[in-house]
């Protein structure tokens, strides 16, 4: 390891211990309560991304774990279950739900396993309204505190975004990468596209269906079936899509560059800010089709340009793996 | 890469560490339903009652010795999360009208008078949109909380939005008044900063018996009730209570079927309540299954000889996307800009110069809510959130939709007036020293319309 990969890490776990030593200096809720919105579409988004950015699966169904772990999270909880273990269950079972589903699933491609997604998750949307129509409350109002959830979320965005850099570096993910690359020329190499997209929806599922646990536990009262509802899917895919998807720094961008713009605009300019935002969303879009990062790129290979031309390498070739899809190692 | 995995582990484990999750420390207690009992009658407004609260005098307040006064703030601060957009957004919208129009009539007119500053403060509000969505909502109440610092919550629109928000005003100890909500339960779980001068679901069942029994004779009445209950704990909530307080008004439920939100067919039902008798229709369908209703029941030719949809005509565009299969439908609206309380006039007369038509019915219940604050505050003559909220409860007050007081509970003692749509209008028909327009009963065949 480089002595600037070592730098960069070392960048990331100052983040990382900056941001765990937040709740000690801020004492406003509202600066919490916007960080743990960041945190969790940060996680959401990176677990579609396993899929939907690595595996090259376009999930319209990601609500369904997400919902599913928060359902199971939610009812264990309230009736006794201490909350880890309701936690983990609601993982589980998301990752379970995934596993069952995506078999079948994988037999449609393209278009028609997005359909079949979203399909799935509003199936599931109104099977648990029409279960459970009546409001779940916080069972433990008076003693709600915010800063326990801060640090749930937190481990969790960390928990899945440095899973997430493990798996596309591992020789499984290089075979996901291939399957989206190319189906049959995987297939044609040996490679079990079925296997490997099993594997990536299992794990972005898990992922999906912790986060939708903590979100269990963070809202004080909603609908059951709130969680499953289509903007679950949608929101951290657009984020996914506006950071750069297939990277693993596209989603944890796309979420701070969504939650906090839209905030942002929410604050300042009324009930415009949906007109605002959607403008943004369609230049990003329209002009920078990789993502915020393909902008950060574009401006690394300027710099790189002028470097190579004096001798000194790029940024991006530094950093690859953390700013566009991983190459298989040769030999 | 191995010192990549190190570092990423080292930063599982921290995680793990710092994650710090508390089991639930109490079991939801299951909640009762509403008992017949428990509901306070509403008493119509009384004229005669009502004290006009004066203006404050500064000659009567102060003291005949020189009293120093804190420096009073700029502003009295009061926060709120409304949906302005998403799928609530036509009921944010006219929730938003109505606090704007109370809070520049106020403010017009000096500003609410806090005796522990001897002087009178303006009110300012933070309204931010959620997009319909709660956990935005909740996000929004606590920005304001923690910038504005706000001595009091305005709430949104419709039950689900409230839950969360509610709760969020019970956490920061802040007082909560919203209306746009008939949810009777929300009520029932101790909180102790929520008030809601709008008519609940006991009110609605109640009344419509009592509504009907007044306009029409007992030998014409349609006693017989099919209801279509929607699968919401709000539908099940009222469901239950129609069929709780018909037997005891002399009505008798027929018929009574379940229904999910989003059916798009009710041809089953409707078949199978016009087979069991029913010539009355009580439910509490959104506007697109209601607007579906009535069309399936002209188009199946069963007309009820009384039908009333608590929600569903609240659209303005009821009249326009029913065409006269939705004539004659009746609902509890909450309020109607034909009431003759004081102050409704001119409220009309200024959503007619901005609209181009009179108030919509949520304008007047979100205008009540500001007054109703800002007589608590200048009651309380202090911005402590705890004085307010007690000043909130002993409210006793005529407001541009009658006279307001509130229960234990934080429900609201208000008017529950019944409209019915008539040639496309939205006439008010009950409380009959309220009408606008005589009620039309019965209901004349689909087909000879």
């Amino acid at each position: 390891m480089d002595k600037k990969k070592i730098i960069l890490l070392a960048l990331l776990v100052l983040c990382v211990a900056a941001l765990a030593m937040l709740p000690l200096v801020i004492e406003k809720d509202s600066t919490l309560n916007l960080i743990i919105l960041v945190l969790l579409y940060m996680t959401l988004a990176s677990s579609w991304n396993i899929l939907g950015g690595y595996t090259g699966q376009t999930n319209l169904g990601h609500a369904a774990f997400f919902g599913i772990g928060s359902l199971t999270a939610r009812l264990l909880w309230i009736n006794g279950m201490p909350f880890f273990l309701s936690f983990l269950a609601g993982g589980l079972v998301a990752a379970l739900l995934a596993l069952l589903i995506g078999t079948p699933a994988f037999k449609l491609r393209g278009v028609y396993f997005a359909i079949g997604t979203l399909a799935l998750a509003q199936i599931l949307n109104l099977t648990v309204s029409n279960l459970f129509p009546e409001m779940s409350y916080n069972p433990a109002l008076a003693d709600y505190e915010l800063v326990p959830r801060y640090y749930l979320f937190l481990g969790l965005a960390v928990l899945t975004i440095g899973c997430a850099s493990l798996l596309v570096n591992s020789r499984w993910g290089l075979g996901m990468m291939a399957v989206r690359e190319g189906e049959d020329a995987a297939e044609s190499l040996g490679i079990s596209a079925l296997r490997h997209k099993l594997l990536a929806l299992g794990i972005s599922a898990f992922f999906a269906g912790l986060v939708g646990g903590a979100f269990a536990y963070y809202h004080v009262s909603y609908y059951l079936n709130m969680p499953f509802s289509p903007e679950w899917t949608f929101d951290p895919m657009m984020m996914a899509y506006i950071g750069g998807q297939g990277t693993i720094v596209g989603p944890v961008i796309g979420s701070v560059f969504f939650v906090l713009l839209k905030q942002l605009l929410v604050w300042n300019v009324g009930e415009y800010h949906l007109i605002i935002f959607g403008t943004l969303f369609i230049l990003i879009v329209l002009f920078l089709p990789g993502g915020l990062i393909e902008g950060w790129k574009k401006i690394q290979n300027l710099v790189h340009h002028r470097k190579t031309s004096s001798g000194t390498g790029g940024f991006s070739k530094k950093f690859g793996s953390w700013l566009h899809w991983p190459q298989p190692k040769k030999g | 890469m191995k010192f990549r995995t190190l570092i990423i582990t080292a930063l599982l484990l921290m995680s793990i560490i710092l994650t710090s999750c508390k089991a639930a420390t109490e079991t939801p207690v299951a909640t009762e339903p509403p008992a017949e009992e428990e509901v306070v009658a509403t008493e119509p407004p009384v004229e005669e009652e009502v004290v006009p609260t004066e203006p404050p005098v500064e000659e009567e307040v102060i003291p005949t010795e020189a009293v120093i006064y804190p420096p009073a703030p700029e502003y009295i601060e009061i926060g709120a999360s409304i949906p302005l957009t998403g799928r609530f957004g036509s009921l944010g919208s006219q929730v938003k009208v109505g606090y704007d129009y109370a809070i520049a009539d106020i403010n017009a007119a000096g500003g609410v008078y806090v005796a522990e500053y001897g002087t009178s403060i303006p009110l300012r509000l933070t309204a931010y949109d959620d997009e319909s969505d709660p956990t935005k909502a909740v996000s929004n109440l606590e920005n304001v909380f923690s910038e504005q610092e706000v001595v009091a919550y305005l709430g949104g629109a419709a039950s689900g939005m409230h839950a969360a928000t509610t709760a969020i005003a019970e956490k920061n100890q802040v007082p909560y008044l919203g209306v746009s909500f008939a949810w009777w339960n929300i009520h029932q779980r101790g909180y102790e900063y929520l008030f809601s001068p709008f008519p609940k679901s006991p009110d609605q069942a109640r009344d419509i018996f009592l509504a009907l029994n007044e306009m029409i004779p007992a030998e014409q009445r349609p006693i017989n009730i099919a209801v279509f209950q929607e699968m919401t704990d709000w539908g099940n909530e009222l469901g239950g209570l129609f069929r709780a307080d018909a037997a005891p008004a002399g009505y008798t439920v027929v018929y009574y079927a379940e229904y999910a939100p989003g059916t798009t067919d009710f041809s089953t039902l409707i078949l199978e309540a016009q087979a069991a008798g029913a010539n009355m229709l009580l439910g509490m369908p959104t506007t697109p299954d209601g607007i579906a209703i009535v069309k399936q029941m002209a188009e199946l030719g069963w007309t009820p000889q009384f039908t009333m949809l608590v929600r569903a005509p609240d659209a303005a565009t009821w009249a326009e996307a029913t065409g006269t299969a939705g004539d004659l439908v009746t609902m509890f609206a909450g309020w109607h800009y034909g009431e003759n309380f004081p102050g409704v006039a001119e409220l009309n007369a200024k959503h007619q110069a901005e609209f181009g038509r009179p108030s919509d019915i949520l304008v007047g219940p979100a205008y009540a809510c500001v007054q109703i604050l800002a007589d608590a505050i200048e009651r309380a003559g202090t911005l402590d959130r705890d004085a307010i909220r007690d000043a909130i409860g002993d409210t006793d007050m005529m407001t541009v939709i009658g006279q307001v007081s509130f229960n234990a509970d934080g429900t609201g003692n208000v008017l529950n007036p019944l409209v019915q749509w008539q040639n496309g209008e939205m006439q008010l028909v009950w409380p009959l020293d309220q009408k606008t327009a005589d009620f039309i009963f019965p209901a004349p065949p689909f087909g000879d319309r």
